[in-house]
């Protein structure tokens, strides 16, 4: 009787436990039925930093939003074409096409959103559907909420706060569960995708803001190639490590130095507001900026042809 | 029977902390909507333990860029004591924090980046309380 009773306990345990975990980061409520396996179960080989200064590094990398929010507010027009082609999705028919391409229609998505192309999200959101299905990663996306908010073009930072908190939520959740690899590769296609609407913006009419952006850049190159290297074990890593290696080396052109200043506040609208007063300078030629442009359109075509 | 209550009692430990990812989850969303006219980019969520000898940080570093105001929110948590202290760092300078001298605390903290790199944000209770929060990186369009 007694043993019957605990039974009865820890079988509601598991329910409830499966419930809670079940409901992460799902805003629809909804609980996938699929049984996942974690790609750690195959992927168990030593990284060659931690797991800790990995996440550090994926976290430092600028989210694409502010790609598009200084496309836009430097006066860019929305262009259609330079966003990639959906048409593709069911030729991408492995782990690591899914991701990265993933991670390029997770940029697109940022750029329709805030140029308020509800339209296109739809489209967008259908690739991503499908991407994040195969990688076992769709329940972070509210999907029928985020069509609502498109199609009946309503509440718009609703819109980019959903979609950007469930690339977040989704990128925490890889990352929790040893699947690194999928999330380094998803951070480096929006990078990517990020800097090609940059690039592509700079080759047909350079604006001093966006190119200065590209330079800077640099920064993130670093540690993209230093997470990516992690899983280079896997000769798809290392073809797409060959490519940024290329853009990296294209940077070398690229100098940066400072001036230093005494930050100062300032309230402004109520809030209060810290201005740095450190100036940061870039110096590069248009050559380099040419060769950059190239080598950052070269990595995106592979990406978005595999 | 032992073996059955350590079970239940892990159990139970785990369940407590998927209820704590939830709550979590709810405070972001909440702090979200304080953010006023500017644009979520990411958020810190924080739970740390008293100490009155040392009080814990949690450091997080973020790549900043150049030309842009970002807006820092906090929101703490329902339950806990503890009071969030915001403070942005560039390496061992600090550049600005919610926590005004006065002790009072900002709802908003804004930087105006003018150089792209690696900052930090770093996340301590006032008074080394316990406490549990959620801080909102966002950017104002200022155009």
């Amino acid at each position: 009787m007694k043993r019957n009773w605990l039974k009865i306990v820890f079988a509601a345990f598991i329910v409830t436990l499966l419930l809670q975990f079940g409901c992460k980061g799902d805003g629809s409520k909804s609980i996938s039925n699929d049984i996942e396996i974690p790609d750690s179960i195959f992927n168990d080989k030593p990284l060659m930093i931690s797991k800790e200064a990995m996440e550090d590094i994926i976290d430092n990398i600028s989210s694409p939003v502010e790609m598009a929010a200084l496309l836009k507010s430097s006066g860019v027009p929305f262009s259609q074409k330079m966003l990639a082609s959906t048409s593709r999705i069911d030729d991408l028919n492995t782990n690591f096409k899914q991701a990265l391409n993933l991670g390029v229609y997770g940029c697109d998505l940022g750029y329709l959103n805030m140029y308020e192309k509800t339209g296109s999200v739809i489209t967008n959101m259908t690739a991503i559907k499908t991407l994040s299905n195969e990688l076992r990663i769709g329940q972070f996306f509210d999907f029928s909420t985020i069509k609502r908010l498109a199609t009946n073009n309503e509440n718009l930072d609703s819109l980019m706060y959903i979609s950007v908190s469930s690339f977040n939520n989704m990128d925490e959740y890889l990352r929790q569960s040893n699947r690194g690899n999928i999330s380094s590769l998803i951070v480096t296609g929006m990078w990517i995708e990020g800097m090609y609407l940059a690039a592509m913006v700079a080759k047909d009419a350079p604006r001093a803001d966006i190119v200065e952006r590209i330079a800077d850049q640099k920064l993130v190159l670093n540690d993209l190639i230093l997470i990516l290297k992690n899983y280079q074990n896997d000769p798809s890593f290392v073809d797409l490590i060959a490519q940024i290696e290329i853009v990296k080396k294209e940077y070398e052109g690229v100098k940066i130095t400072y001036e230093m200043g005494e930050p100062e506040a300032k309230e402004v609208d109520g809030m209060l507001i810290i201005i740095q007063n450190d100036k940061q300078h870039i110096d590069m030629s248009d050559e380099t900026l040419t060769s950059i442009i190239g080598a950052i359109i070269d990595v995106r075509t592979k990406i978005i042809n595999l | 029977m032992k073996r059955i209550l350590k079970i239940v009692f892990v159990l139970l430990f785990l369940s407590s902390i998927g209820n704590t990812y939830a709550q979590s989850d709810e405070l972001v969303n909440v702090c979200a909507l304080g953010i006023g006219n500017a644009t979520y980019l990411k958020d810190y969520k924080v739970k740390l333990s008293a100490s009155s000898v040392s009080p814990p940080t949690a450091k997080f570093n973020v790549i900043l860029n150049k030309g842009t105001l970002y807006k820092f929110t906090v929101c703490n948590a329902e339950g806990y004591s503890g009071e969030a202290v915001l403070t942005l760092r560039e390496n061992v300078k600090v550049l600005g924090s919610n926590l005004k001298a006065d002790g009072s605390f900002l709802t908003g903290l804004g930087f105006q980046c003018n150089k792209t790199g690696m900052y930090s944000i770093n996340i301590s209770f006032k008074g080394g309380k316990a406490g549990a929060a959620v801080a909102i990186l966002s950017y104002v369009n200022m155009k």
